[in-house]
């Protein structure tokens, strides 16, 4: 870890203006930190990858997966790739949620539903989604269908779950006031469970969005023709191993994107803005 | 007040001879209740046999030991228990379920922690669906009469205890009911806040004309707040006592050099211990 000059926090130390040029460059820093492991890790990979003198098909450098990622570019394969995977998990996380969600509602509000159920639904949350893939493929073949199966199935239980967990966690006393207020069932479900189960859900969202991301990778290694995880594979048996890294490269960033941009601010708008990180309802 | 007919009641049966004007708000006639505890699996014989009438406009404490089933009594009022035995009317509907009649303050607030204060207290004329214009103007009357203007779009973990209790009294006051329950409401709050919360409340019941029955385990606030006082015995309960408080209650917090309402609240405390006989006081009317 490198240590900057932290003047900023020290009150004996630094003018107001040298304070003040601090906080302006403030993000620039903030920037800085971040990339600085990174360009760090990049120039060790370089030194080590030439001094080692494996061949690039062994361990490739830095520089020649700067060039397979260019050349990947160019010729559109990449965009189409990174395009196929996010469309499959974008569709799968959302129906798998979608169907988890209604679900989770259905067994939450009927005892005998969740007795004849829940017993079987924790059985299938046992087998792994990867135990499924040979079924998967006889089924439904190489391709689409197949990946999209193996998303969905890993998004739908943890959403499941939490909705369940979610209105469990609604106290009796919030929905005994309600129902005083003269609320019917429905209006109970639009009221109070359904938004008071939805930061569990989003929870069980992102939870089960990051598994289907690992479970992309697999589903297309095995089961698909195109996608950045067929780049993955693919790429180590035609011997472009500088390829392989792209992939992971890609999928790295795409996850750390999708999780700061999109999933993560979602969670801050709903558990932390009603103050619910504690669970206080 | 004529209204529409409510959710979660019916009316009395003809042969039960309830027809006619009622004088009582509230009347609770031969109620047992037994139910079987979550935690241990007994059952458990909360309330033997309670009889009580309360009037349209009244403000009546229950006071009683803990775990005398007085929050019991409560519930069942509102319909969110059914009696093992006996019935309950209010307004000269029998109670069978919850209702917006029948509006109850919890002391937990069982605010809505995804709502701000004004949507909070606008959730029952939203229930009863009226439109976001009238509802809002509903909701910032009631925000106003319980002080917490300029607090509209707080949400409650933004608020201290006594603002979300008063949020929780401006929403059940909001849905209009005719009757409302308060269980142990200020129980939660600081000392301090207790006192300008009870003497809130007494300026509220005045300017609403709402019925109360209000759940206390303190002598002092159901000295301080009631018409009358009901004192209920362990488990299984019954009506020990009926305290009628006649002192204004501009005089009842100077109990320190009242002598009257002092008596009325050793007459209280004597209620809560069986084995202390009882002497008449100055200021206490028995009934019961």
């Amino acid at each position: 870890m490198v240590e900057l000059p932290a003047r900023d926090h020290g009150a004996s130390t630094g003018g107001a203006p040298t304070r003040a040029a601090l906080a302006v460059l403030a993000p620039v820093r903030g920037t800085f930190k971040l990339l600085l492991p990174f360009a760090v890790l990049v120039g060790v990979w370089q030194i080590a990858a030439t001094v080692s003198g494996y061949s690039s098909y062994l361990f490739p450098r830095p520089t020649d997966v700067a060039a397979a990622f260019w050349d990947l570019g160019r010729k559109g394969i990449l965009p189409a790739y990174i395009a196929d995977s996010m469309t499959v998990w974008l569709i799968g996380a959302l129906s798998g949620a979608a169907v988890g969600i209604g679900l989770g509602f259905v067994l939450a509000f009927s005892r005998p539903l969740r007795a004849l159920f829940l017993p079987a639904v924790r059985f299938f949350v046992a087998i792994a989604e990867l135990a499924w893939l040979p079924l998967i493929i006889l089924w439904f073949q190489f391709g689409f269908t197949a990946v999209l199966f193996m998303i969905w199935y890993t998004v739908l239980f943890p959403v499941l779950f939490n909705v369940l967990t979610g209105i469990e966690a609604v106290p009796n006393v919030t929905r005994q006031a309600v129902r005083t207020l003269g609320a019917n069932r429905w209006q109970l479900v639009r009221e109070v469970l359904f938004p008071g189960a939805l930061p569990s859900v989003v929870t069980g969202f992102r939870i089960g969005a990051g598994y289907a991301f690992r479970a992309l990778i697999i589903a297309e290694a095995f089961a698909a023709g195109s996608g950045v995880g067929f780049l993955i594979f693919e790429s180590r048996e035609t011997g472009l191993t500088e390829r392989t890294m792209v992939g992971m490269i890609v999928f790295g960033l795409i996850w750390l994107v999708v999780d700061r941009l999109f999933l993560r601010p979602i969670e801050v708008a709903t558990v932390e803005r009603w103050g619910m990180t504690a669970a206080r309802l | 007040m004529t209204r529409p007919a409510h959710s979660g009641t019916e009316p009395v049966s003809a042969e039960r001879g309830t027809t006619g004007p009622y004088d009582a708000a509230i009347s609770v006639r031969g109620i047992h209740h037994v139910y079987t505890s979550d935690q241990t699996g007994e059952r458990v014989n909360a309330i033997g046999s309670i009889d009580l009438e309360v009037s349209e406009g009244e403000f009546v404490c229950i006071l009683g030991p803990s775990g005398c089933g007085k929050s019991t009594l409560l519930y069942l009022i509102a319909g969110l228990l059914r009696p093992t035995a006996g019935e309950i009317s209010v307004n000269g509907e029998r109670v069978t379920a919850p209702g917006r009649d029948r509006g109850i303050v919890f002391q937990e607030y069982a605010l809505l922690p995804w709502k701000n204060v004004r949507s909070n207290v606008a959730l029952g004329p939203k229930i009863q669906g009226m439109r976001r214009a009238e509802r809002n103007a509903v909701a910032q009357e009631f925000i106003d009469l319980v002080g917490l203007g300029g607090f509209e779009n707080k949400f409650p973990h933004e608020l201290s205890g006594g603002m979300r209790q008063r949020a929780a009294v401006a929403r059940t006051l909001a849905a209009d009911p005719e009757v409302v329950l308060m269980d142990e409401p200020f129980a939660a709050v600081d000392a301090h806040t207790r006192m300008s919360l009870q003497e809130e409340l007494v300026r509220i019941w005045r300017t609403t004309g709402k019925t109360i029955v209000f759940v206390t385990h303190s002598v002092e606030e159901a000295a301080y707040l009631g018409d009358r006082v009901v004192v209920l015995s362990r488990p299984p309960s019954e009506v020990q006592e009926i305290v009628t408080v006649t002192t204004p209650r501009s005089e009842r917090r100077s109990s320190e050099v009242n002598h009257v309402h002092a008596g009325i609240v050793a007459g209280l405390l004597r209620a809560m211990d069986m084995h202390v006989p009882r002497q008449a006081e100055p200021g206490i009317d028995e009934h019961g």
